[in-house]
């Protein structure tokens, strides 16, 4: 039993402000890319920014009802709470296609994404699942469900076919990195069957997946940097680098940088052994770099197309490098200081230059209008946010707590990344929104109550006795 | 294991992919000025200014192809303010109602493009942006409405230019420009839709040589769309040039009388300066004023009319018609003979006309005489010498050896394939070889008895006039030939490379000078078939010809190059349904020979004779 408190006590500030602002700026945003000259008030809900601000005080409203229940129930229900998703995953399939997915649920302009809301059930039962391990029940068994517990809602997804969402789960596997359930028990299975060799552990097989997951970055940009030419200016003399020798340039750089920051700040023990770390890393990125480049010219022609229609390097059935060229284009005009308020030419929903301005490609008109420095704000502020979680995981008490905020802390992370790196050529257009900015019920609701439920059990962090 | 230590990785992580975004993000935003251009294009902010097309000189400096300014009447449906539609349907001389569906027709048409991915046309009207409303307005029609044109918002004029043509003549060898195609915008980003790309003629063969280089403005606008200020100082705008003027080697003069020479016949013209292979002349008749095909409205209400006509004015009869080449084979015939040793200049033939149909004429005793009586059973007797060689012991297989020799004589005259010239929609005439006859007969199963028509010049041998006027300019240069063309320089360049390559025939020189003596003997010697094309001071050398027509009435043929010494213009002319040779094609071709030579034409009874003539002509209303 606890004490009756008021229900803004021990609520973490910092964050709900940040929360706040994003959902202004969001807002703004919106209201200025769909202005309508007709119907001006933001209270107008014919409009798309009348519609937001109705998403954004419900969504506040569902918070709201958050504050009121004792968190305790998410623990205690995952499995319900999860198993209800799937139901809805499976039913959704068997709705009428919008715009060639099966993701909608309800009628109209009103119906929700059943796939937005599994991102928060399927945290909840991760963050009860592997809460309730020990260290020592890491094995082949216990990696499998954990896998599982996110794979049979990636594949429902997968049905819709929502390949963002679907992407977007694949977070989930660097917060069981960070609980140490990695995939080293499996690969330990195979290392081990060689005879004579005995590991209790590998390196790689512990850090598979931030691993994995460097390399496949790296790879997409370095195809997708391809065909780019870049003029370099040193000291008057004009330098063309191609994409992928750019990357390469970019990792020299990186490590010169990692360098100077060890000389500063780390002992001279840990000095030798982080410059070995350091240095294989850069062999082995711009080896695997040098290899994407000079494999991707050596595939064959039909390989190619299915590689770069993926990564939209070319004008596919969805015209998505064209939408991504305008997107970028957009981005790019914003110049410094940006256009101004309400003065996006080429990302405003009127000019009708940038398709899905006011969802996916949101990101375009806050930049154009607001150019770097609101770049650097918006930034600044997803990166407080993100920070912001993790200190908030660290100091729980309860493994749940602190695997739950990881989650959210994840999801919250690509899409910001997959979603601004659709806008500036760093990743595959796969629609997925943008946080707290983008135009959309499901998606506003979806993080919001992702959001409280994370502030609230946070708020009663203290409650918790183990 | 320490876990919390890959709190780390993960801090690092996401500190990195910011980090990379916000240095991508300077570069695009701050330091690189491509996207930023890119945006100026996707707003319109980037104004396309396209040079008129490069003038057309005729060989004595004549302007033939000129522009005119033409205005289109702009609309902004952003600008428009409470349109009184009345008072401007009564402005523009239409009615509300067309006013009304005008609107309608830009929104659906102009306002839409063609997506390729789905098939379909695609809304994108925009109210912002400008569409014409009027197109190709003439002056005259413009300044009746321009000055009115301050109190309809949202409505301005607009200034382009469109093609002229002063002298109204050589329409099948200049073409005309029409608008661009979706598919040619796709290939070929210099045009944007409702530009004109040359269609046809020199327009289309020498489009990018005449379409100049566009210039490119980027400009500044206010949210009202209207221009304020260049961007950026002009740093990024370029200067359109307009190209450099064509000359070209078409006598303006001799060409609008051999059109009017042509007219209400069917048949065509081509003369060709040999030392150069310059086209002087090339007329298909009937002809029509090109100012007809000029602009869409011009397009639209005559290019029907023009393809319904039964008379075919838009066929292109010198490049593709393929007559059967008749008399002027006997010509070649000769030549391929006597370099092949197997005749001489003297041998003589007797007119069997058991062999084949002949007129009355005593037998020729050498090959001027052949060529002067124009005696087909003497070509007979002279080209089976030339097919059945008595090489091979087999008969069919020697048959197959001296097609397959004749056949390389016959391809180094430029025959049987389209001549390299610069003009597209030539068709290539057939001249057949043992695999045409193997294909046809069988192998083995066909010999010079079998094929013996190709000796006139008659049965499956096809070429075009303008390979036949080539095949004149050829003996007239005793061998040789340019690639028949007719831009003789583009700017002060001067032709395209490959007119300035002299091609040889497998023909010594000194075996033309009894040919060309028996076209002399034909034009100037009692009894030879073209004496309608003697002159006075001039030698005229020629050759008659009747194409045999299984449809109805003979083609009436005649070919000659003058003067005899230092020719100075080579002839092919057909005049359909005509008759005997001598009779309407050689005198035409002698008052073409005249003006060209002498600017002036003596006979002036002869003249109107030709002029007047009606020949297979079908009037039109």
């Amino acid at each position: 039993m606890r004490k009756e408190e008021s229900l803004t006590e021990h609520l973490d500030w910092p964050l709900f402000g940040a929360l706040i602002t994003m959902l202004i700026l969001g807002l703004a945003t919106v209201y200025s890319v769909a202005y309508n000259e007709e119907a001006p008030s933001l209270f107008n809900f014919s409009e798309k920014y009348g519609r937001q601000l109705f998403w954004i005080l419900f969504s506040l409203f569902l918070g709201l009802l958050v504050f009121l229940i004792d968190s305790d129930i998410y623990r205690k229900f995952a499995i319900p709470i999860y198993l209800s998703t799937l139901v809805l995953l499976v039913v959704v399939l068997f709705m009428p296609a919008v715009h060639g997915a099966h993701a909608w649920l309800g009628v109209g302009s009103f119906g929700v994404q059943p796939a937005e809301f599994a991102k928060i059930s399927t945290s909840l039962l991760l963050a009860k699942y592997i809460s309730g391990l020990t260290v020592k029940q890491q094995t082949t068994g216990t990696v499998l469900t954990a896998s599982s517990i996110l794979l049979i809602p990636m594949v429902l997804i997968l049905l819709q076919p929502d390949a963002g969402t679907f992407v977007v789960f694949t977070s989930f596997l660097f917060v069981m990195y960070r609980e140490g359930l990695t995939f080293d028990p499996i690969l330990l299975n195979f290392v081990n069957a060689i005879p004579g060799v005995r590991y209790k552990e590998t390196w790689v097989g512990s850090h598979f997946i931030p691993i994995l997951f460097a390399l496949v970055f790296l790879s997409i940009i370095t195809l997708l940097l391809d065909s780019v030419i870049f003029h370099v200016n040193l000291f008057g003399w004009d330098l063309e680098l191609s994409g992928s020798s750019g990357v390469i340039f970019g990792l020299v750089l990186i490590y010169t940088l990692s360098w100077l920051l060890m000389q500063r700040f780390s002992t001279r023990r840990e000095r030798s052994r982080m410059m070995i770390v350091l240095t294989l890393g850069l062999l082995i990125a711009s080896t695997l770099s040098f290899i994407v480049d000079k494999g991707f010219d050596m595939l064959k022609t039909h390989q190619k197309d299915r590689i770069e229609l993926f990564l939209g390097l070319r004008e596919d059935p969805n015209g998505d490098d064209y939408n991504r060229n305008r997107a970028m284009a957009a981005v790019g005009s914003g110049g410094f200081l940006g256009k101004g308020y309400r003065e996006a030419s080429v990302s405003s929903v009127r000019s009708n230059h940038v398709p899905e301005s006011e969802t996916d490609f949101i990101f375009c008109p806050f930049a154009e209008e607001w150019g770097f420095v609101g770049v650097v704000v918006l930034f600044g502020l997803y990166f407080f946010v993100l920070f912001r979680i993790i200190i908030i995981a660290e100091r729980q008490r309860a493994a749940f707590n602190r695997i739950y905020a990881y989650c959210v802390a994840m999801i919250l992370f690509y899409h910001f990344a997959i979603n601004i790196g659709m806008n500036i050529g760093f990743a595959p257009v796969i629609g997925i929104p943008l946080p707290f900015f983008s135009y959309g019920g499901s998606s506003m609701m979806s993080f919001s109550v992702m959001l409280f439920i994370l502030l609230k059990l946070d708020a009663q962090r203290k409650d918790v006795l183990r | 294991m320490n876990l919390d230590a890959r709190r780390n990785v993960i801090l690092s992580f996401i500190f990195l992919v910011v980090g990379i975004y916000l240095v991508r993000l300077f570069y695009m935003q701050v330091i690189d000025d491509t996207w930023t251009l890119r945006a100026n294009e996707i707003a319109e902010k980037r104004k396309e200014i396209f040079p008129p097309r490069g003038v057309i000189f005729d060989r004595g400096g004549k302007k033939i192809v000129t522009n005119q300014t033409y205005y289109n009447l702009m609309m902004v449906e952003d600008s428009i303010v409470d349109l009184d539609t009345a008072a401007f349907a009564k402005l523009i001389g239409w009615t509300r109602q067309e006013v009304r569906n005008r609107f309608k027709e830009i929104v659906d048409g102009e306002g839409s493009y063609y997506n390729k991915i789905t098939g379909k046309r695609t809304p994108n009207y925009q109210t912002i942006r400008a569409y014409p409303f009027l197109k190709e307005l003439t002056l005259e029609e413009m300044s009746k409405i321009a000055p009115h044109l301050a109190n309809f918002k949202g409505f301005y004029e607009e200034a382009t230019s469109a093609r002229n043509y002063p002298y109204k003549s050589a329409a099948n060898i200049l073409g005309y420009l029409s608008e661009v195609y979706r598919e040619e915008i796709e290939i070929d980003h210099f045009y944007k839709p409702g530009n004109n790309i040359g269609r046809a003629g020199i327009e289309r063969f020498y489009e990018k040589e005449l379409r100049g280089i566009k210039g490119i403005k980027y400009i500044v606008t206010s949210a009202l769309n209207n221009a304020i200020e260049s961007y950026a100082d002009g740093k990024y705008d370029t200067t359109a040039r307009q190209a450099d003027p064509l000359k070209m080697g078409m006598d303006v003069v001799l060409q609008t009388y051999g059109e009017r020479l042509m007219s209400k016949k069917k048949g065509c013209i081509v003369a060709i300066e040999p030392s150069s292979g310059e086209i002087l002349s090339m007329v298909s008749a009937p002809s029509y004023d090109p100012n007809l095909l000029v602009g869409k409205r011009n397009i639209s209400a005559n290019y029907p009319k023009l393809a319904r006509d039964p008379n075919l004015p838009l066929f292109p009869r010198p490049l593709q018609a393929e007559y059967p080449p008749g008399s002027i084979f006997k010509l070649v015939q000769s030549l391929i003979g006597l370099q092949e040793g197997v005749i001489t200049a003297n041998s003589g033939f007797p007119c069997d006309k058991s062999m084949v149909g002949c007129h009355n004429h005593p037998s020729a005793r050498n090959i001027a005489e052949a060529i002067k009586f124009s005696c087909n059973p003497y070509y007979y007797q002279a080209v089976r010498r030339i097919i059945q060689q008595g090489v091979k012991r087999n008969n069919f297989a020697d048959a197959e050896y001296g097609l397959n020799k004749w056949y390389k004589y016959i391809r180094s005259f430029g025959l049987g394939k389209e001549l390299d010239a610069d003009v597209s929609g030539q068709r290539p005439g057939l001249i057949p070889n043992s695999d045409f006859y193997d294909k046809w007969y069988g192998h083995h199963t066909w010999a010079f008895s079998t094929i013996r028509s190709i000796s006139i010049g008659q049965g499956e041998v096809k070429l075009t006039p303008l390979q036949m006027a080539n095949i004149v300019a050829i003996i007239a240069n005793k061998g040789w030939y340019y690639t028949p063309h007719f831009v003789k320089s583009i700017g002060y360049r001067g032709p395209l490379p490959q007119f300035r390559k002299k091609h040889w025939t497998m023909i010594d020189r000194r075996h033309f000078d009894p040919v060309i003596e028996g076209m002399r003997l034909v034009v100037n010697e009692d009894g030879g078939t073209g004496k309608q094309a003697r002159m006075d001071n001039i030698i005229v050398c020629g050759k008659t010809g009747t194409v045999q027509n299984p449809h109805g009435e003979d083609h009436s043929v005649f070919f000659a190059f003058a003067p005899m010494k230092n020719p100075k213009i080579a002839i092919a002319v057909f005049v359909e349904n005509a008759g005997w040779g001598g009779s309407w094609a050689a005198p035409i071709a002698q008052l073409m020979i005249e003006k060209y030579l002498k600017r002036k034409v003596t006979d002036k009874d002869k003249e109107k004779r030709m002029i007047e003539a009606q020949i297979a002509f079908k009037n039109v209303d």
